[in-house]
């Protein structure tokens, strides 16, 4: 194959690990100051995505994060996934962004950087929005394919399978462009010891946020609470005795018949 | 094949390997230090109280930054015998104050703040990396490999915990035995820090070592333990191995009778469990210790056996901390010489005699034997509690004096005045 | 004109919409609009189930995603500022939604759950942490807009042909450099679990793709539909995507849900909230998905089925 040799740019988000989300039993408030965080499962797949790209077509990846001073951790981790280098868009202001803003902040970085593709993640760990992605390609101005489950270069064209409603819509679009991509996709490579040596004499540039024009959030959280389900929480055993009972509760419900 | 190389690999991201990558990188030397859980910590586990001394020795002051729960100001020892309890409590404000003597604390984020200070100190930190083997020329170890990669040094640490298999790949020591080994299981329960301190009698920051001996092991040789957190208590079992597989019980049973206790339920009631974690614990004292040191590598912390278990608590941290540094300073030696050998790196062991590492092991090289020493977990308990129980009980039978009491109750227990005097003068000797 | 808005892609879901379209707009005393894509048929029906004014989008070309509609949208909503504009989220509706918000600068409230007016201001409510959270969110800029998962309203039944509306129709659309070359429907036409009155649901519990037989033959018996986990549907393809349930999947609500061999992550629990009886077979006693069901059978699920099988099947005979 021949090479096209391609500057991919993957988007990823350090977010709270979910498994560390206590919640204060009285308020119902959340309590996440002693919550680990890591690279959103989603957006290994978008790594994966650009490196392996660019070693099947040729060129470099970027890995981008836009976080405040924390996620400085982040950089080893996504590094050691293969990307060339990392632009580390940080600012103790940039904890909690909604999407609007992410978005705006990419773009101006992203501005005056070569590439000829970006990938995203189908959705953050933590918001799970599924807009910055799309609202950085109108940002940008390039052509954007969501939802996408492969991806093939000819040329400069981009063929994708995308998923709709009703199935697969296969698409083509020149580049530069944007995809945000699903995890059937790939499945993420696990990074070796010599991998996560490498990582650490990659480059990273850092951009912070005085060198980019001030955001403001278009939204307003009034609240976040912990969600509840309270249920009946009636366990059976696996003997005959208890599975007919079982039987028996189902059938008293009433959503048997 | 392998182009990289450093002077110093540490394996294991424990309070063992991060100290020793910490006092390294702090001169300057280039260290890689290599955890297998994700994030240091994370598979990490024990009772709950680490003794202060040593770490403030390597960070002067390390409370004022590390995430620590509460410092202990009272200890209590508790002798179980079903129904009945009998309590020890010493309390010392002078502990809970600077510098502190011991604080409770939780080890997914001690050992991750531990680590994060050696990464900070210019230590290279890999986590998520499972070594697998050292690589060895002729009987000089002369680096690791994980996967299929290989990486160099001049030195190798194995501070990879009980289970060292480091320690055993390097053929410093035969696969480890379940009669040198206790298995330890943990719960966390979670309440609010008002109740804890309401129910402990605690202030704010200051927090309680609660011991078990007694019925909570079922006679096998061990105890219990119960830590209190800032907004959760740490509570457990450590129980010998060998008799926990000759028993046949299942630690999830015998964690819910100790939870169950009549003076321990009310403690934890409404709590959620959080955690629940089982671990080793090396306890076959300075017999069991590999040999330390070889050409190319040292052996530190729980890989070393530097862990005491007196059945109702077990002292690590401290130990594996100290001969994490005697390691390092060890490797620092070794470095101005530019000689890795065995005979350079032989300075470990005075290095250990004097930070007070040795000298702890050799004080205690008889509790194993004392462990052993089955009268310990239900004929002293017992023997204990009913004489109290009988003291305290006034019902109008006519009184007996207390030498009476206690040579009714010796007979009772099914044991003798002999035994009796005779354990004591074992564990007089070996505490 | 002003006030409530609302896009599908579907006649169906723009039913939805326009319900909870209707109920917003009656609340703040403002007119509704819908638009309709590319059939004036549908414009029509739309002005009959109640909506004021219909924006027909013109059809697009053969080779044309619907996502060409995104300037043409945005431009007609730059001019007549909506108050409220809401979209389906369906997977091309999301793009289009967040794209119309970047050009409209403008705040949107992705796969909102619940929305009401507060102080003449909408109030949205999304889950956030894969549904381990509920957040509640009001936009500051215009217009104010949300996607709506569908089903999560019911349609308008309201219908009355002699209602009257402005019907505009949009000139032709310029086509984009993205084009279609091909589209693939659903290979199977695998029913929507989202009206299903009874699901089992299987997860990684179940060791071989063979072994679904087992589940199946229980959901005949229940009159019900087969469900899945994500890395059932994701990882092992063992069922087709429409199928699994959850966050990133679809939203349930049946009478009884049965999961077999399920953990219980936030991330599928979440699509299983409004089920009105939760059963779950799990043979570890301390998975956390007991904590959500009504009804847990602490076992084998290979023993577990069968019986629970061979016992309704002998009730159903009788
Ligand atoms: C139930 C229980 C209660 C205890 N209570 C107390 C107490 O209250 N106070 C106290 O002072 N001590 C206590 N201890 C003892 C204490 O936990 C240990 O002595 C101490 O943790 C030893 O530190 P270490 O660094 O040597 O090993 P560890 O803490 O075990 O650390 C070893 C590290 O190496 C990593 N590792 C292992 N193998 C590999 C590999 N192949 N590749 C890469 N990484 C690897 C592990 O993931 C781990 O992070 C208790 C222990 C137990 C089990
Ligand atoms: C951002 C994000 C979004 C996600 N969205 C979704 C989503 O929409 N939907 C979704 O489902 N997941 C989603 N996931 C994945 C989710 O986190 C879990 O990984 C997934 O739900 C686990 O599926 P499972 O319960 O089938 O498998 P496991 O977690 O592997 O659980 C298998 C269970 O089966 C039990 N078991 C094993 N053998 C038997 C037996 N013989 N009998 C009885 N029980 C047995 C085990 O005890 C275990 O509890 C998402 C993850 C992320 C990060
Ligand atoms: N803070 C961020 N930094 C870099 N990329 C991000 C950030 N937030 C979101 N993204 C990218 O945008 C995708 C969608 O995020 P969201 O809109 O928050 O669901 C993610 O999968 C990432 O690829």
């Amino acid at each position: 194959m021949f090479k096209i040799s391609l500057n991919i740019i993957a988007c990823f988000k350090w977010v709270v690990d979910h498994e560390d989300i206590k919640v204060n039993p009285e308020t119902n408030e959340l309590v996440l100051d002693r919550a680990g965080y890591r690279i959103s499962d989603y957006d290994r797949f978008a790594i994966e995505e650009a490196v392996a790209l660019s070693e099947q077509y040729g060129g470099s990846t970027t890995a981008v994060t836009v976080g405040f001073p924390a996620a400085k951790k982040s950089l080893k981790d996504a590094l050691a996934r293969g990307p060339e280098k990392a632009i580390f868009i940080n600012d103790p202001a940039f904890a909690n962004l909604e999407p609007s803003q992410t978005a705006a902040i990419l773009a101006q970085s992203i501005n005056n950087q070569e590439f000829d593709l970006i990938i995203c993640g189908e959705g953050s760990g933590d918001l799970y929005a599924q807009q910055v992605g799309p609202r950085l390609a109108e940002h940008l101005n390039i052509p954007c394919a969501s939802f996408v489950r492969k991806i093939t270069i000819e040329g400069r064209e981009l063929i994708a399978e995308r998923r709709v409603d009703e199935g697969i819509e296969i698409i083509s679009m020149p580049l530069p462009a944007l995809v945000t991509v699903l995890p059937e996709i790939n499945s993420p490579r696990v990074p070796g010891l010599k991998d996560t040596l490498a990582a650490s004499k990659k480059p990273v540039v850092e951009i912070t946020g005085s060198d980019l024009e001030e955001t403001v959030p278009c939204l307003e959280t009034v609240e976040i609470k912990a969600t509840t389900m309270e249920r009946n929480c009636e366990k059976f055993d696996a003997n005959e005795d208890d599975l007919k009972r079982f039987v028996e509760v189902l059938l008293r419900a009433g959503v048997i018949d | 094949m392998a182009e990289d190389k450093f002077t110093a690999i540490i394996v294991g991201a424990g309070p063992a390997g991060s100290t020793a990558a910490y006092m390294l990188a702090r001169e300057g030397i280039d260290v890689l230090l290599i955890e297998r859980g994700e994030t240091p910590g994370s598979k990490n586990m024990f009772g709950g109280r680490m003794y202060s001394y040593v770490l403030h020795r390597i960070i002067p002051e390390f409370w004022e930054e590390a995430p620590l729960e509460r410092q202990v100001s009272r200890e209590v020892i508790t002798m179980l015998d079903g129904e009945k309890s009998a309590s020890i409590s010493c309390q010392n404000e002078n502990w809970a104050k600077p510098p502190y003597h011991s604080f409770t604390l939780l080890r997914a984020e001690f050992d991750a703040w531990l680590a994060a200070q050696a990464e900070d100190a210019g230590a290279m930190l890999a986590c998520g990396i499972r070594v697998d083997d050292v690589i060895m020329e002729g009987n000089r170890i002369i680096g690791i490999r994980a996967g299929e990669d290989e990486i160099l040094a001049d030195v190798v640490i194995a501070a990879d915990g009980a289970n060292s298999i480091i320690s055993e790949k390097a053929g410093l020591r035969s696969k480890l035995s379940p009669a040198d080994l206790a298995t330890g299981v943990k719960q966390v329960i979670e309440l609010p820090a008002k109740t804890i301190e309401e129910r402990f009698n605690l202030q704010p920051g200051t927090g309680v070592a609660h011991l078990y001996a007694g019925t909570c092991t079922r006679g096998m040789p061990g105890g219990g333990f119960l830590y209190t957190n800032k907004s959760s208590i740490s509570l457990g079992l450590v129980i010998k191995a060998s008799e926990l597989q000759k028993n046949q019980h299942l630690l999830v049973d015998l964690v819910e009778d100790f939870k169950s206790q009549p003076s321990i339920a009310p403690l934890i009631s409404g709590g959620e469990v959080v955690e629940y974690s089982a671990h080793l614990v090396p306890e076959g004292g300075i017999s069991m210790a590999p040999r330390l040191f070889s050409d190319g590598i040292l052996v530190t912390g729980d890989a070393a056996g530097f862990c005491i278990n007196l059945g109702y608590m077990v002292r690590g941290m401290d130990l594996a901390i100290a001969s994490g540094e005697a390691a390092a300073r060890s490797v620092m030696e070794a470095v101005k010489k530019d000689d890795f050998s065995a005979n350079s790196l032989g300075i470990y062991k005075d290095l250990l005699a004097k930070n007070g590492v040795w000298p702890v092991m050799e004080t205690y090289h008889r509790a194993p034997q004392l462990l052993d020493t089955r009268r310990l977990y239900s004929n002293y308990p017992a023997l204990l509690n009913n004489l109290l129980v009988e003291m305290f009980t006034i019902d109008g039978t006519p009184p007996v004096n207390l030498m009476d009491k206690l040579k009714q109750q010796v007979k009772n227990s099914n044991t003798s005045f002999i035994n009796l005097i005779g354990d004591a003068w074992k564990g007089g000797r070996s505490l | 004109m002003a006030g409530v808005w609302v896009f599908a892609e579907n006649y169906e879901h723009g039913l939805e919409l326009l319900q909870i379209g209707r109920s917003l707009a009656d609340k703040t005393g403002v007119e509704l609009t819908a638009f309709a894509c590319g059939d004036k048929e549908v414009g029509q029906q739309y002005i009959y189930y109640g909506a004021h004014q219909v924006f027909i989008l013109p059809p697009l070309a053969e080779d044309q995603p619907l996502e060409t509609y995104v300037p043409a949208i945005a431009e007609v909503a730059r001019q007549e500022d909506p108050d409220i504009f809401l979209f389906a989220a369906t997977l091309r509706g999301k793009e289009i939604a967040a794209r119309v918000a970047a050009r409209l600068n403008t705040g949107l409230c992705s796969e909102c759950i619940e929305l009401d007016i507060k102080d003449n201001k909408l109030e949205m409510k999304r889950v956030l942490y894969g549904g381990a959270a509920l957040q509640t969110i009001i936009c500051k800029t215009r217009p104010q807009m949300a996607t709506i998962p569908v089903h999560t309203f019911t349609s308008v039944t309201d219908l009355d042909n002699t209602r009257q509306g402005i019907i505009k129709e949009f000139d032709p659309i310029s086509s984009t450099p993205v084009k279609v070359r091909d589209r693939q429907p659903r290979a199977q036409e695998s029913g929507d679990i989202t009206r299903s009155r009874v699901l089992v649901c299987v997860g990684r519990g179940v060791e071989k793709e063979e072994d679904l037989k087992l589940a199946r033959e229980l959901a005949e018996i229940l009159g019900g539909d087969l469900a899945c986990t994500r890395p059932i549907a994701e990882e092992l393809h063992w069922m087709p995507q429409e199928t699994y349930i959850g966050l990133s999947g679809q939203t349930v609500k049946p009478e009884l849900y049965i999961g077999l061999g399920i953990s219980g992550q936030i991330q599928h629990t979440t699509g299983i909230r409004d089920s009105r009886i939760i059963c779950t077979i799990n043979k570890d006693e301390d998975a956390p998905i007991f904590k959500i069901s009504d009804y847990g059978i602490v076992g084998d699920l290979y023993k577990v089925v069968p019986f629970l099988s061979q016992e309704l099947a002998r009730l159903k005979k009788k």
